[in-house]
């Protein structure tokens, strides 16, 4: 099978718009959820943990802040999937020195937020 | 926060978006500034806000560069392994020279880069000049010209050591790497303005991402400020995108090499 041409460029294009448009979306509702408050709410002391975020999104709970942060995390996790899939339309596109190349970015990335986060 | 700060916040963004999306900068040198002094807020929480909005700038910026290939995506994969690498080992470079040190002489670095620019725009009559003779070519349509432009990278490896430089000192200084980036694209390698802004923008939101969430576990992102501003530099960086396709490239880098100054003014003082 031939790819069409500009494959990684149209992925990794369209893994860009997904982050935009979901993290996007979800700030618009908290954003207006809380005009609607006049934004009068209570605003945590810290910001919540990557768990605490999801159980608050699966048991349902929903509310202003909780559907902001869950904008801003996703919005903050879509370079990674950038690169991720950068790596598989570099491979899809067989150019393996560019898959290495993404690889090395990742890692590098995985490795500096665990460093930075538990130094 | 009230609805006219909201308002106030939200062009705040759209601002930041816009500029950062046409420059390939991140738009912190403006957007921090903007936080500290309009909304009274505390550095760290600038600083948070700023990082995801450098995300916001690179993400919707890049999703629209790179359908019209106007992102050189190798070039900016191969850049990105030496960015992060420079801001990995950032802490070795604050343990020979002390911030203000590195300020001034980077201040230093981007009057003396600005003037360059300025020069060289103005001895070519306003044109760019294309290497074919390079590695990883890349082509794109610039509407403004009615043509596609074609042209190669030189000089990867001296590329390679400012875009480490780069990710080194935008730790340290909390400026945006592609304040150095952009113009080491264009002049040292000949890649065109509206190809260098677009890389750089592609770039700088994975720099930003690791940061984003130390920010974030430490508790410094409000989630009212970063969401509005978030959208806003949303907005912006679409407009920025579809601005920088009309804008012919010698206005472009009149543009850049003003902000440039700026920048470095704002380094002196700090």
């Amino acid at each position: 099978m031939t790819l069409p041409a500009h494959t990684v460029e149209r992925w990794t294009s369209l893994s860009l718009k997904l982050g935009v448009w979901i993290s996007g979306g979800l700030m618009v509702i908290g954003l207006v959820s809380a005009a609607l408050q006049s934004f009068a709410i209570s605003l945590p002391k810290d910001n919540p943990t990557l768990g605490a975020l999801l159980r608050n999104v699966f048991s349902g709970s929903l509310d202003p802040v909780t559907t902001m942060f869950l904008g801003l995390v996703l919005l903050m996790l879509t370079p990674f999937l950038r690169v991720i899939t950068a790596l598989a339309g570099f491979a899809a596109e067989k150019d393996w020195k560019f898959v290495v190349v993404s690889l090395i970015v990742f890692l590098m990335l995985i490795g500096e937020l665990v460093y930075s986060l538990y130094r | 926060m009230t609805l006219t700060s909201f308002l106030i916040l939200l062009l705040g963004g759209v601002a930041t978006g816009t500029i950062g999306a046409m420059l390939g900068l991140g738009g912190g040198v403006f957007l921090i500034p903007f936080l500290v002094i309009v909304f009274n807020l505390p550095m760290h929480q600038a600083i948070a806000t700023s990082i995801v909005a450098v995300i916001a700038t690179s993400s919707a910026g890049a999703a629209m560069n790179l359908e019209r290939q106007t992102v050189n995506i190798r070039l900016g994969m191969l850049l990105e392994t030496a960015t992060v690498t420079g801001a990995v080992f950032g802490g070795v470079t604050a343990n020979y020279l002390s911030n203000y040190v590195l300020a001034k002489i980077f201040a230093t670095l981007l009057l003396i880069v600005s003037f360059i620019m300025i020069r060289r725009n103005r001895r070519n009559n306003n044109e760019e000049t294309i290497h074919l003779d390079g590695v990883l070519p890349g082509s794109f349509k610039d509407d403004a010209k009615g043509e596609v432009v074609t042209y190669t990278v030189k000089r990867v490896p001296a590329l390679m050591a400012v875009s480490l430089l780069a990710g080194n000192i935008s730790g340290l200084l909390g400026v945006g790497g592609g304040i150095f980036k952009v113009p080491a694209m264009h002049i040292i390698s000949g890649i065109p303005m509206k190809g260098a802004t677009a890389t750089s923008n592609f770039m700088i939101g994975v720099t930003a991402a690791a940061s984003a969430f130390i920010y974030f576990s430490h508790g410094h992102l409000n989630p009212l400020i970063g969401s509005t501003a978030a959208l806003g530099v949303l907005g912006g960086s679409f407009l920025g995108v579809r601005l920088s396709r009309k804008v012919k490239s010698n206005v472009l880098t009149w543009i850049f090499a003003i902000v440039l100054l700026v920048a470095s003014v704002q380094l002196y003082l700090k």
